[in-house]
């Protein structure tokens, strides 16, 4: 179980957020072909008819959803159990969407360190730690007035 | 936070071109490089800088030269450093680095730190950065807080740290204490949601160690069943009973799902239990199996009980029926795991069925009947919109396939394979292996229908089907028992083809045109000796005469396998038509290729002259109709299926034996005395495969390597030292090699080095309009190891600049998907 990396990207592939959990090569340049093919594999899916869950490799499977403009993707094992994910997916968005006020693709460009103190608030070393909204919203608030 | 990070993503974001963005970004990029080198660098701007390479980091830049500023930052005594600096590590270091070594004093330090969200931040990067040597080092620290800390934030935290770091380094467990666990398990007021999540971890972590691990004594002396496991059981019987209450509990606000109460939660439990039982029963631990009933009946009432509409609901019966399958529970569970799955089916919902058809297919040899008896959404399912559900149907039916259910799926599967289109043709050929499989296996009594299903197969499938399955139709065919039920498959073939509809097979259909013209040779005799006065008379001796004869026409390509089909053919039509000028007709056909630039068909066409030349009693002798295939190879004889043994007929065995034909993997054997003839006819046999070399999967390679034909086909190639390398990817590297380029002609030689097993490549080229291209064969197979290399001759003439667009499809690693390349290659060479 545990999420091996989550990646956040728009429509036209730019990437907005990226974490990965599992032990990463830091060659960059093969995060980054890897991320070039996850853009291409789920970007050219059909929203409504095919299913939010794409076999990836022989150790990962994807779990995305598109929200306007922007895809959140999640790179779980392939034992793992999809329909969680989809939760774990549509909860962080929920917070983002809370914390930012009807939350757009700029707040996230802009503060992508908050997101990520988000998200490091939702999942610790890749397993989700944290499942009440309010209790990450509370927590939340109080971090960001630390600044 | 700094106005100057806002301006550098605005002006990235303002770049007009790709190239502007570039050249911000490589400016900015090199400053922040100096500015971090400046050791008087004011702290805000420090910061500032740090900011904007993590900027550069999302966006998939360089960013190791920022990885000793992180270390600064997180020894600052300013919270909102040490945060951007933790956050700056978790990102830019990874378990690899010598730096972590320098992190382990920082996360010493700040685990003990007086400000609990510093606490917080070295607990979550140790989440992250866990590695053996920072778990031995660290544990202590974190131990530390689970036993002390009163604050279910850090409490959550510490647990998740201390379940990752006992995962890396086993040997914690020997200092690992239960009482720990159980203390904060009793103090309601620390007891959240999230700290029983971390719980969870902890238990996950123990007990898959206990799994690996199995019954073996550790080198630490630990005795996993009475130290670890015996200590462990009260904690789960306290889950147990908190889990229970979970599902059975209406709403607590602040963890509701969709009208699901805590779904996480509750999926973790689900799992964390699965594995208590699994490791109680690898360590065969009596005390743990005892309680398994009493999990059974939870977990009845978690499948009955749970909203199977919402996607929470949907997560925790998954988890759930998971559970059922992989601890292999008693039977009535097992049946409702299955419907749930079915349940699932019947939804609009693509996600679910996904889901239910993945676990389907891996119950299906736990639960057969229970599948079975959900047939009729799973093959409503074939005409789903997504292929990749599509497929895993597909999968499905065949797995749940049997002598029962044998002629409605098959006619189910023919209602799905009349829908498909070129798009899906991984799917078509998928079916049409399993197809073919399907009627070696099971015994069918009407073969009238077996031949009509194949008839229908070919007609709207004819050209995905690989030569390899045609052989395997051929032999069905051969094998079928009744001669008038060829005879009838043979006329439907013909009355379509040669009557107005002919529209419907096009010249792109060489599975009809091949089955066609091998049943002419076969059987013609047995429908035109047949004087049927009412049929509407298009199938008479010159009419199949000049099919053959406008066949050949209709291919000019470099298609020899029709034409070897046609040659025999026309050679066996021969003594079966009556009329002198149809036979003269035959004649010149095979005739025709006495020039032909293909060796071998001229070598064919040159033996099968002397044959013409035969009286037709001597022809008759040799060109009797085939015998009865025996067909053998390794699948089945590892399926024990009585059916094949039924199809073999005795005198075949007869042969075998006189023939000594037991080695090789396919037995073709011919009622015959001649010995030439059949020579010439494992030939044809031989020569298929030659032919057939782009769509050869692995396995008919292996089967044929024993043919003389094909020993040069082992040997290995290698790369020559001129090859330049024109494609990188992942899976891999396209060299090419400019053999010859001359006034109006060029040969180019490709090779293709795979870097993950593939197979089924197949290269599609293009070259400017001027020019005409030719394309060789791969060359040795289109199955390629790791390492090994292909090679592809490409004939290019015609005039202008020298470019190549190559387009790549291939399966990696045996799997069922294709995967395309594509790449453009210039050389700089004019013809």
């Amino acid at each position: 179980m545990g999420v091996q990396f989550i990646l956040c990207f728009n429509k036209q592939g730019v990437v907005r957020l990226v974490r990965w959990f599992d032990v990463h090569s830091s060659d960059s340049q093969r995060s980054q072909d890897t991320i070039a093919h996850i853009y291409r594999l789920i970007s050219s899916r059909d929203h409504k008819h095919q299913s939010n869950f794409v076999e990836f490799s022989d150790s990962t499977k994807l779990i995305y959803r598109r929200y306007a403009g922007l895809y959140f993707v999640m790179g779980v094992d392939l034992l793992d159990d999809e329909p969680i994910y989809l939760c774990h997916i549509h909860l962080f968005v929920e917070v983002l969407d809370a914390f930012f006020g009807n939350v757009c693709e700029l707040d996230i460009v802009f503060n992508f360190y908050k997101v990520y103190m988000i998200m490091d608030e939702m999942f610790i070393g890749g397993e989700i730690q944290e499942i009440s909204k309010d209790m990450l919203l509370e927590r939340l608030s109080t971090l960001d007035r630390l600044d | 936070m700094g106005s100057s990070l806002r301006s550098f993503i605005k002006d990235v974001r303002g770049a007009k071109t790709l190239a502007d963005e570039r050249a911000i970004i490589t400016k900015q990029s090199a400053k922040i490089r100096t500015k971090l080198r400046d050791d008087h660098l004011p702290h805000e701007k420090r910061r500032v800088n740090i900011q904007k390479l993590l900027y550069l980091y999302i966006l998939g830049e360089k960013t190791h030269f920022g990885q000793v500023e992180c270390i600064n930052l997180i020894a600052s005594d300013d919270f909102v450093d040490k945060r951007l600096g933790y956050l700056a590590a978790t990102l830019l270091l990874d378990e690899s680095e010598d730096l972590l070594t320098l992190l382990t004093n920082m996360l010493n330090n700040d685990l003990h730190h007086p400000n609990k969200y510093a606490v917080s931040l070295a607990l979550t990067s140790l989440g992250f950065l866990s590695s053996p040597e920072l778990a031995r080092d660290l544990y202590p620290d974190v131990e530390n807080i689970i036993k002390n800390s009163k604050d279910p934030f850090l409490l959550k935290k510490a647990l998740q740290c201390a379940a990752k770091l006992i995962f890396k380094d086993v040997s914690l467990l020997e200092i690992f204490n239960i009482e720990d666990i159980t203390k904060i398990l009793a103090n309601h007021s620390v007891c959240t949601h999230g700290v029983l999540l971390g719980v969870a971890k902890i238990l996950q972590s123990i007990l898959s160690i206990g799994l690996n691990r199995g019954n073996d004594d550790g080198e630490d002396g630990v005795d996993y069943n009475s130290d670890v496991l015996s200590p462990l059981s009260l904690l789960l019987r306290d889950f147990f009973v908190r889990l229970e209450n979970l599902n059975s509990k209406n709403i607590e606000p602040g963890y509701d799902v969709q009208g699901i109460c805590d779904p996480f939660l509750q999926c973790e439990m689900i799992y964390t239990l699965k594995l208590y039982f699994q490791v109680g029963e690898l360590l065969d631990s009596k005390h743990v199996l005892d309680y398994k009933n009493n999990f059974c009946d939870l977990l009845t009432r978690i499948a009955t009980n749970t909203d199977s509409t919402k996607n929470s609901g949907q997560a925790i019966l998954y988890e759930t029926v998971k559970t059922i399958f992989s601890l292999n529970l008693n039977q009535p569970l097992r049946v409702l795991g299955v419907n749930i799955l079915a349940k699932f089916l019947t939804g609009k919902e693509n996600n679910t069925k996904y889901v239910s058809l993945n676990t389907l297919l891996n119950v299906v040899p736990q639960e057969p009947t229970a599948v079975q008896r959900h047939r009729k959404f799973i093959s409503h399912c074939l005409q789903d919109s997504d292929v990749s559900i599509r497929m895993r149907a597909l999968e499905l039916s065949f797995a749940i396939l049997d002598d029962s259910n044998l002629v409605d799926s098959v006619n189910e599967l023919m209602k799905f394979l009349a829908k498909q289109d070129e798009d899906s043709k991984d799917l078509i050929v998928y079916s049409i292996d399993h197809l073919v499989d399907t009627f070696d296996f099971h015994t069918v009594k009407d073969e009238g229908w077996k031949l009509d299903i194949f008839l229908n197969v070919l007609k709207m499938v004819g050209s995905f089907i690989n030569y390899e399955k045609i052989n395997d139709i051929l032999i069905i065919i051969n094998n079928t028992t009744q001669l008038s039920d060829k005879s009838d498959f043979l006329r439907k073939l013909l009355t379509i083809s040669l009557g107005e509809k002919s529209i419907e097979i096009t010249d792109e259909n060489i599975g009809w045109q091949l089955v066609l013209i091998w049943c002419i040779g076969e059987y013609g005799d047995l429908i035109l000796n047949q004087n049927d006065e009412s049929s509407t008379n298009i199938i008479n001796e010159s009419s199949v005469t000049n099919y053959l004869l406008n066949i050949k026409e209709s291919y000019t390509t470099t298609n020899h396998k029709i034409f070897n089909y046609i040659l025999t053919a026309a050679l066996k039509l021969s003594i079966k038509v009556h009329d002198p000028k149809n036979i003269e007709q035959l004649r010149q056909l095979i005739l025709g290729y006495s020039d032909s630039s293909d060796l071998l068909l001229q070598t064919k066409c040159n033996q099968y002259e002397i044959f013409f030349n035969q009286p037709v009693s001597v022809r008759k002798v040799i060109l009797e109709t085939m015998p009865k295939f025996e067909k053998i190879n390794e699948k089945q004889n590892n399926i024990k299926k009585p059916s094949k043994s039924l199809i073999s007929d005795e005198s075949t065995n007869l042969i075998s034996d006189l023939l000594g034909d037991d080695s090789k993997t396919e037995a073709k054997t011919l009622k015959s005395d001649n010995v030439q003839p059949i020579d010439l006819l494992e030939e044809i046999f031989g020569e298929k495969k030659a032919v057939n070399q782009s769509v050869k999967s692995g396995e008919e390679q292996e089967k044929s390597a024993d043919l003389p034909l094909q020993s040069t086909k082992n040997s290995n190639v290698i790369l020559p030292s001129d090859a330049v390398k024109i494609h990188d990817s992942t899976s891999l590297n396209v060299y090419a090699s400019l053999l010859s380029a001359n006034a109006g002609q060029a040969h180019i030689e490709l090779y293709f080095q795979a870097k993950l097993p593939m197979s089924d490549l197949q290269t599609f080229c293009a070259v400017p309009k001027t020019q005409k291209l030719t394309l060789g064969q791969l060359h040795p197979s289109s199955t390629i190891e790791v390492n090994q290399i292909c090679k592809q001759l490409l004939k290019i003439s015609g005039s202008g600049k020298l470019k190549l667009r190559v387009k790549l499809n291939f399966h990696l690693n045996g799997s069922l998907s294709t995967t395309n390349e594509q790449f453009d290659h210039k050389f700089d060479k004019t013809l």
